[in-house]
């Protein structure tokens, strides 16, 4: 048993191996895992497929690895997925998970500020290089010079290359730091873009949300420690064993979904029997993330439970993507008046042209003119 | 290959150019129509040719002017009559009464109204959808339909198929993930737009000249009502 | 050259009337489960679409752009003179302008006279079967297709005064009616001629004969030439206004009944305050009047009595209910109606003019074969009809069948049944 493990510390905090063994067990749940993930990693994978072999991959994991360092930038953001982490009350989870890694900087949770703040990053960053997990809230502006978004005199595309080159891996969290988020929607003063669209020689993990679901965004960090590789992703680099699913697929309105009966108010007769949020603008068709199955508030509810149309947050451009209480069937652009009425009136003034040289037409074909000619 | 920004733009600009070019396109076809020149009729009427007319149009709606087995005239080729009848049905309920479609119409026009329960509209398409396949046969093989069939009718055919069949498709749920049918859903509905104009399935237009000049002629000559 | 000269008449015929409903075609090809030459032959190019299809390429090529772009990238081709003979075989000899199919297109759209056009853009290329051009000729020259000529005709009234003592009045000035036969009645049925005669003389009614318009059939129409069309039809009318007449009455011919009374108008000037009118509305207000009494029931022991009903007279002139009302004096319970009936029924396939080209005798052999067809079913043994040209027809498909159904006209059962 290497010193400086996590079970080190645990043990040193009074942990007993019976105990530890319990821990593991819970831990095992958050990685979303109820079977192997069809990722190629490595051998340790084997043991999955025996009984207790996800236990027993935790255990390994927490007895053979120290604390899994981070450094956490926030960007254009509103520290809402730090929020909804840092809400999350003991014992859950998401705190079990939080005790298994080192926050080396973060501008929220850090009572350091200024230079000193600006130090520790640069020290924990060479400290740990290739061994931290980068994790980024927030949309970067790397355009326009760099001015919008700046920390400590210097600007957000700088400070994420900086930090993202000796990373070992970088996880976007929140629909700002995947897709460009709110900053991105219309007119996209600062001409926001999510991690992707720069981190390009690092594996960048999207884990997308407004704001992500703790569970999720711990899941995945925990993935990482435990199998020192990204999990499975899907085409939006975001982990499988999270995002496969829409919350339609999901959803616990869905019977009624297929059988056509759909709430057409929020407070009408259709909304209180609990009928599908479809007309109200529910975006879950095409919406993949866990709401619907990990949900929120320590599983309590989320938001299509307690009455609210899904708003399609885990998914690129969500803000631009149809008004959140507009159907999903109806087009997302459409011609203003004057400009149909505009379309409408050059098709009439074209045909009226074209009736008139065919008019002019049938006169020369004439019998009589036709003598003429 | 990210489909939810082909989504976006078969939902976004390329849907609002497609119904440009619809909206424009019927107008011209329209006023070339209208401007051609109408001859005086100086014919001394015999009946009403208003009301000639509006039969014409009751009779074409309500269809039962020649249904087969009264009339003995499809007596040999019922299937046209019946495929086509059903398959226009199924059109109309699923453009006009399904709840996605209102939602639709909703946000184009500013109101909405009433749709019919999801499981009958479901039927209902899927017979047109069983319609279309008949008619497509029975364009194959009827020797008046292959003689008059050029590349735009089975061009018509397909237009009208695909965005019919991808809406069935995604409304169940089938093959593909969701916003995928949803894309080539609305991708077939723009192009289809654009169609239009420029082809026949425009007849929904003439439709109302020719059952009016029908129904006039047929009341001046008080043959009905 | 000739198709040039077709395509500019087309061109210059084709207005908003035309061109709407040419739009308005989705190409389903119901009309020709309509149409009685298709579904007698079974030949898709008899279809009434396919008819139309010369009309559409030249409205196509000449009014539209994708018509042009067609032509542009060899998808549609120049209208040749080939073509031309194509479409004046199909639509002089295949079809009789019936517009039953009208009845069945989806969209309404008026097939008949839509192959009219056809008919005049093929005239003015002279692409019209000789039998039908030599008839106009004929008609142009002597007053008559079937030489008719002045002597002829009173000849041929004398001997009708002499044959069924009848009075014909001629050329009197003054009578309230002129009644214009065709010559189809004056040569081969002179019955219809006396029994009109006898109908109008016990009504009481001032009525007279016309030289000058003594013939009704008007081949310019079947040709669909409008010139020669107007130069016929202004025959009658000088005779009417000569006359001083009131109204005209058409005796049993169809065509020439739409010709005068549907269309007249609309090609030139029509005198005004004469009232045209059939002879089956006539007949049928006789005896709604009571103006003439008939023998209650007394075609009623002689088998089963259908009605034909003429395109012309019928669907496409109005006079659907007046020959059933009579039909029900005359035979109350013996007439059986043919199905389809009224508007809907099936046409004889001798009309618009087939009956007189040679050439069309198949065609018009196997359009008639619907009409045995619903002979058969309804188990006619008399067969009867308002119109000679539709009579011609079954006189000698009845014969070419070998039928036991006999034939009559409608004002001939009524003359036999009047009471004095
Ligand atoms: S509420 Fe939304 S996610 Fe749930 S069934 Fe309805 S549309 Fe689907
Ligand atoms: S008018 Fe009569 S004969 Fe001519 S195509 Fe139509 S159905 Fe046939
Ligand atoms: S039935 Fe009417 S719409 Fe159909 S092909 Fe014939 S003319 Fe055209």
């Amino acid at each position: 048993m290497k010193a400086g493990t996590i079970y080190d510390e645990l043990a040193r905090g009074g942990i007993s191996r019976r105990e530890f063994m319990k821990i593991c067990g819970l831990l095992a749940g958050a990685l979303g895992l109820t079977s192997v993930p069809p990722v190629d990693v490595n051998a340790a994978y084997d043991a999955l497929r025996k009984p207790d072999g996800l236990v027993n991959l935790v255990a390994e994991a927490l007895q053979t690895k120290p604390r899994l360092p981070v450094i956490w930038l926030e960007f254009q953001d509103c520290a809402g997925c730090t929020e909804a982490l840092t809400r999350s009350h003991d014992p859950t989870l998401v705190n079990l998970v939080l005790n298994t890694i080192d926050i080396e900087y973060h501008e929220t949770l850090f009572a350091a500020a200024g230079a000193q703040a600006e130090a520790a990053k640069e020290a924990a960053i060479k400290k740990y290089a290739g061994q931290y997990v980068l994790v980024v809230e927030g949309s970067i502006s790397p355009g326009s010079g760099q001015i919008y978004c700046t920390i400590g005199g210097r600007g957000s595309g700088d400070l994420l290359q900086e930090a993202a080159a000796n990373a070992f891996a970088v996880v976007a969290t929140g629909n700002c730091a995947t897709f460009g988020g709110l900053p991105r929607a219309n007119p996209d003063p600062t001409g926001a873009v999510g991690v992707m669209d720069l981190v390009t020689d690092k594996p960048v993990i999207n884990v997308p949300g407004c704001p992500a679901i703790p569970e999720v965004f711990t899941g995945t960090l925990f993935h990482l420690l435990v199998f020192g590789a990204p999990p499975e992703l899907d085409s939006l680099k975001r982990p499988m064993p999270f995002y496969a699913n829409t919350i339609h697929d999901r959803c616990l309105r869905r019977p009624y979904y297929e059988a056509g009966l759909f709430a057409d108010s929020f407070d009408d007769d259709g909304a209180r029997k609990g009928y599908c949020l479809y007309k109200l603008g529910c975006k879950g068709p095409t919406t993949y993330n866990s709401c619907a199955t990990i949900k929120w508030m320590e599983g309590l509810s989320f938001p299509i439970q307690a009455g609210h149309p899904c708003l399609g947050c885990s998914e690129p451009n969500f803000w631009d993507g149809g008004g959140f209480y507009q159907g999903q069937s109806a087009p997302l652009l459409r011609p203003a008046a004057a400009l149909a009425a505009g379309a409408g009136a050059v098709g009439l003034v074209l045909g009226a042209g074209m009736a008139t040289a065919n008019q002019a037409q049938k006169k020369r074909a004439h019998p009589t003119e036709q003598h003429k000619e | 290959m990210n489909w939810l920004a082909i989504l976006d733009f078969a939902r976004g600009p390329f849907f609002e150019v497609a119904l440009l070019v619809f909206i424009g396109g019927l107008a011209y076809r329209l006023m070339r129509i209208l401007l051609l020149g109408w001859h005086f009729d100086r014919i001394k009427p015999a009946g009403s040719k208003l009301g000639g007319a509006l039969i014409s149009y009751l009779r074409g709606i309500l269809i039962w002017p020649f249904i087969p087995w009264v009339r003995n005239t499809f007596s040999k080729n019922p299937v046209i009559y019946i495929a086509g009848g059903l398959f226009h049905l199924g059109l109309f309920a699923v453009i006009f009464l399904d709840a996605a479609h209102i939602l639709a119409w909703q946000s184009l026009l500013g109101f909405g109204w009433p749709s019919l329960v999801t499981p009958i509209v479901d039927w209902l398409a899927a017979i047109a959808i069983v319609a279309m396949i008949l008619l497509f046969i029975n364009r194959l093989v009827n020797p008046v339909l292959k003689l008059i069939s050029g590349p735009a009718e089975w061009l018509n055919l397909l237009f009208v198929f695909i965005p019919m069949l991808s809406g069935y498709i995604m409304a169940h749920h089938l093959f593909f993930a969701y916003e995928v049918n949803f894309s080539i859903h609305m991708l077939a509905v723009d192009i289809l737009l654009i169609w239009i104009p420029l082809s026949r399935i425009s007849h929904f237009m003439f439709y109302f000249f020719a059952r009016a000049i029908h129904g006039a002629d047929f009341g001046k000559r008080a043959v009905i009502p | 050259m000739q198709a040039q000269t077709a395509v500019n008449t087309f061109v210059h015929e084709t207005g908003g009337w035309v061109a709407s409903q040419l739009e308005a075609c989705t190409r389903c090809g119901m009309c020709a489960e309509a149409c009685h030459f298709y579904q007698g032959t079974g030949n898709p190019e008899l279809a009434p679409v396919w008819k139309v299809e010369l009309l559409k390429r030249a409205y196509e090529q000449r009014f539209t752009i994708i018509g042009k772009l067609k032509l542009a990238t060899g998808i549609d081709h120049h209208v040749t003179d080939d073509n031309l003979l194509h479409w004046s075989k199909i639509v002089y000899e295949a079809c009789t302008l019936c517009n039953k199919c009208s009845m069945v297109c989806p969209m309404g759209i008026q097939l008949g006279p839509l192959i009219h056009e056809v008919r005049t853009g093929l005239s003015a290329a002279g692409m019209v079967p000789a039998d039908l051009m030599s008839a106009v000729h004929k008609q142009e020259a002597e007053g008559s297709p079937l030489g008719v000529t002045d002597s002829v005709y009173d000849d041929r009234l004398e001997f009708f005064e002499d044959e069924y003592e009848i009075k014909l009045p001629v050329d009197k000035k003054g009578a309230d009616t002129l009644v214009v036969f065709s010559s189809i009645e004056i040569m081969k049925y002179p019955g219809n001629i006396a029994a009109i005669a006898k109908i109008l003389n016990a009504a009481g009614e001032n009525w007279t004969l016309s030289h000058a318009g003594r013939e009704v059939v008007n081949f310019a129409f079947f040709e669909g030439d409008n010139e020669e069309t107007v130069l016929f039809l202004k025959r009658i009318f000088d005779a009417a206004k000569d006359l001083g007449v009131k109204r005209i009455v058409v005796t049993e011919c169809g065509h020439a009944y739409d010709a005068i009374r549907w269309t007249a108008a609309n090609l030139m000037d029509v005198p005004e305050g004469v009232e045209i009118t059939h002879i089956a509305h006539l007949l049928g207000e006789l005896v709604r009047t009571g103006r003439i009494k008939l023998k209650e029931g007394m075609y009623d022991n002689g088998g089963t009595i259908t009605f034909h009903d003429a395109c012309k007279i019928q669907r496409r002139g109005g006079h659907i209910q007046e020959p059933r009302d009579v039909l029900h004096v005359l035979a109350p319970k013996s007439f059986k109606e043919m199905i389809p009936n009224r508007a809907e029924a099936i046409c004889c396939g001798g009309g618009g003019g087939v009956i007189a080209i040679k050439e069309a005798d198949p065609y018009r052999y196997a359009a008639f074969e619907l009409k045995v067809d619903q002979l058969k079913k309804v188990g006619a043994s008399t067969v009867v009809m308002g119109c000679s040209n539709c009579r011609l027809q079954f006189d000698d498909c009845v014969q070419h069948f070998n039928l036991d159904v006999k034939v009559a006209g409608l004002s001939q059962m009524v003359a036999d049944a009047l009471i004095e």
